[in-house]
């Protein structure tokens, strides 16, 4: 009767913390979805987080287009989270579009500006391009500065209007694409995965093999498994530290992503080769015998078996780098920076996702957006969840008919 | 029959540590002959056979005292272990053909000293898939994994692996051992038409297995060669009570 009782008691308590552990992940992920999905759209993830200015080049429409009435009662679709309108809405039919001019804030600033809040199917804008002659995919939250030159500040909507109709043959249009988005940041994501992995992965695999295969057991395999046990539990700020100290100042590599990746893969080394090593260790020693029975040498054996056997093993030790490049801040604050950038060469900085969240939460108080970004990482690590799975599927030679 | 020494062994100890797993074994195996080595289990066997290969370098804590000549050169002294292990192929208790397709596994061997005309590699995997007997179940399938064949087929598999470095001796540690009678017994007559050609040592738990293919028997007891003579004469009329007691059944 008692040991009823306790079972009772012990089953209750397990489903107890499985549903409080349930509870918290799925109130977390739905805090985070909630509050960020309204952010989530193209222009999102394909814009950068600065404005972005230049110049566009519009050939003036000689047969002026008019306002389609049918499409104008639902042309509310730009992005008016930041913009209260200041005045009615103008159509400009040289440039086939509809302003408004609105008073533009953002967590920074807050300005005066004419955005173009409508455009009708045949407008010259469609077609305009930079002064390279690339085309631009004008979309109607830009906002317009000034065209041949005239700016607009200080004008009203009819104005600007009127200073625009007279413009004739090509015009030259200031714009501003607005940012708020984080393709920066997606690129640098991806370049810090890729440097991190480019430099981390070879060297912990060839230390695991040296550790598995060459190394005879005693104190120094030990000490040096030991120091690989300990580096992965020391907390990253430290390494940040290590990274800034010695990438950053003393080899002059600047904040920059060199610095950042070089950090990263410090961090990622452990990881790697202890999952290496075990995916090594997995492999059967019949496989080893069996190849060296055959007169194949050492390094054959685990070049052309061993290796291929562990490429399970070592795809999940990627995956797991992975994951802990998009969820390392502490110590890319340090070492790449905050700049949300594109970098340009390996020495220019640029903030990953994470860091990105981090800086605009604290930054700018812009919790939408960091939970924005936070269902983008979560989609972005399950992607890579399936791609690894189905790679080291694909790659696994005991699967192969 | 008299054929060439091709192995002969002079006072060979082996020490697993401190433990005597070979002692003072003196043996002279002859050319194209098949010897069957056969005892109780853990008398040592297979550490001996292992020896001739010097599979025994994979463990650690082995030392081994006494000379293995082989061709008249001691195997243990200054010699190129991977040479050796060309011309002494080996065989194990359980088929371990590698992860990779049937056609790979017999060109592994080749291709790691070398060869890479994809012309001689595709003669060289016919010639050893058909003298194991197994070319003609696998000749459509070649480029499919080598996991895909039943125990008997990757067993064969192993030996075509074997054969294809075109080895002097053929090592077998209790090759049929995880095999069924049918399988078992067309790697028997495998090994009577490889006689001609290689040299083979086999080591079986089957005394009929023994007397069947084996020119020569050795009885091994304890890490001791109690008995090693003709393969009728160990069966018939063995020297040794011992040696009698475990063909006939009445050991330990
Ligand atoms: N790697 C090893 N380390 C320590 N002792 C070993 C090792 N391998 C074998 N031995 C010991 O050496 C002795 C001989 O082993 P061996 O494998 O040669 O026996 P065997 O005759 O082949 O037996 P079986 O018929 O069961 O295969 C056994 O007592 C075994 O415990
Ligand atoms: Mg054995």
């Amino acid at each position: 009767m008692t040991q009823k009782i306790k079972d009772t008691i012990v089953k209750g308590v397990v489903y107890l913390a499985t549903g409080i552990t349930l509870c918290v992940l799925l109130f977390i992920i739905g805090f985070i979805f909630i509050k960020g999905i309204g952010l989530i759209n193209w222009n999102f993830i394909s814009r950068d987080y600065n404005d972005t200015t230049f110049y566009a080049f519009v050939q003036e429409s000689n047969s002026p287009t008019t306002l389609d009435e049918k499409v104008q009662e639902n042309k509310s679709d730009y992005d008016k989270k930041y913009e209260t309108p200041l005045e009615a809405p103008v159509y400009v039919e040289s440039i086939g579009a509809e302003i408004t001019k609105v008073l533009y804030k953002n967590y920074t600033t807050e300005k005066e500006q004419f955005i173009i809040s409508y455009i009708s199917k045949g407008s010259p804008l469609l077609s305009a391009v930079n002064s390279n002659g690339t085309s631009i995919d004008v979309s109607t939250d830009f906002v317009l500065e000034s065209v041949n030159g005239n700016e607009f500040t200080g004008m009203s909507t009819e104005e600007v209007k009127t200073l625009i109709n007279d413009q004739s043959g090509e015009l030259k249009i200031k714009m501003v694409e607005p940012g708020g988005g984080i393709r920066s940041n997606i690129i640098t994501t991806l370049y810090m995965i890729l440097l991190s992995l480019v430099v981390a992965l070879p060297i912990g695999i060839f230390g695991a093999i040296y550790l598995t295969e060459y190394a005879k057991p005693g104190k120094i395999v030990n000490a040096i498994r030991f120091a690989a046990e300990c580096l992965a539990g020391i907390p990253s700020i430290i390494f940040g530290l290590f990274g800034m100290a010695f990438f950053v100042v003393a080899l002059n590599f600047q904040i920059s992503l060199l610095s950042g990746s070089l950090t990263v893969a410090i961090i990622l080394l452990p990881v790697i080769i202890r999952s290496t090593e075990e995916a090594l260790k997995t492999v059967p020693i019949a496989f080893r015998e069996g190849s060296l029975a055959l007169g194949a040498t050492k390094l054959q054996t685990i070049f052309k078996i061993i290796l291929p056997c562990a490429v399970p093993g070592i795809a999940t030790a990627v995956l797991l780098s992975i994951g802990r490049v998009i969820g390392e801040s502490a110590a890319l604050l340090l070492t790449a920076g905050t700049v949300a950038q594109i970098p340009g060469t390996l020495f220019s900085p640029g903030s990953t996702l994470t860091v990105q969240a981090y800086y605009v939460t604290k930054e700018e108080g812009n919790i939408e957006m960091a939970c924005a970004i936070g269902i983008v990482i979560i989609v972005i690590v399950i992607i890579l969840n399936i791609l690894s799975r189905i790679a080291s599927d694909k790659l696994n030679v005991f699967n192969k008919e | 029959m008299d054929n060439k020494v091709k192995f002969n062994t002079k006072n060979l100890d082996l020490f697993y540590g401190d433990f005597q797993a070979l002692k003072s074994i003196n043996m002279e195996i002859c050319e194209n002959e098949v010897t069957a080595f056969i005892g109780p289990s853990g008398c040592g066997k297979s550490t001996f056979l292992r020896c001739l290969n010097r599979m025994n370098d994979l463990i650690d804590c082995v030392d081994i005292k006494g000379e293995i000549i082989f061709d008249g050169k001691d195997i243990n002294g200054d010699i190129d272990v991977i040479n050796l292990r060309t011309r002494v192929g080996m065989v194990f208790q359980k088929p371990n053909p590698f992860p990779m397709s049937i056609y790979d596994n017999i060109a592994y061997g080749p291709k790691c000293q070398g060869l890479k005309d994809k012309a001689k590699l595709d003669t060289i995997v016919k010639d050893s898939l058909e003298r194991a007997a197994l070319w003609d179940e696998v000749k459509d399938r070649l480029n499919k994994s080598a996991l895909g064949l039943s125990g008997g087929q990757q067993q064969r598999l192993c030996i075509a692996r074997t054969i294809a470095m075109n080895p002097e001796v053929i090592l077998m540690d209790e090759p049929t051992s995880a095999l069924d009678p049918i399988a078992t017994l067309k790697i028997e007559d495998l090994m009577q038409s490889l006689k001609k050609l290689y040299t083979i040592i086999i080591v079986t738990h089957s005394m009929q297995q023994a007397g069947r293919i084996s020119d020569k028997t050795a009885f091994f007891l304890m890490g001791e060669v109690i008995e090693f003579n003709e393969t009728p004469k160990i069966f018939t009329n063995p020297d040794d009570k011992r040696t009698e007691d475990y063909i006939t059944g009445r050991f330990g």
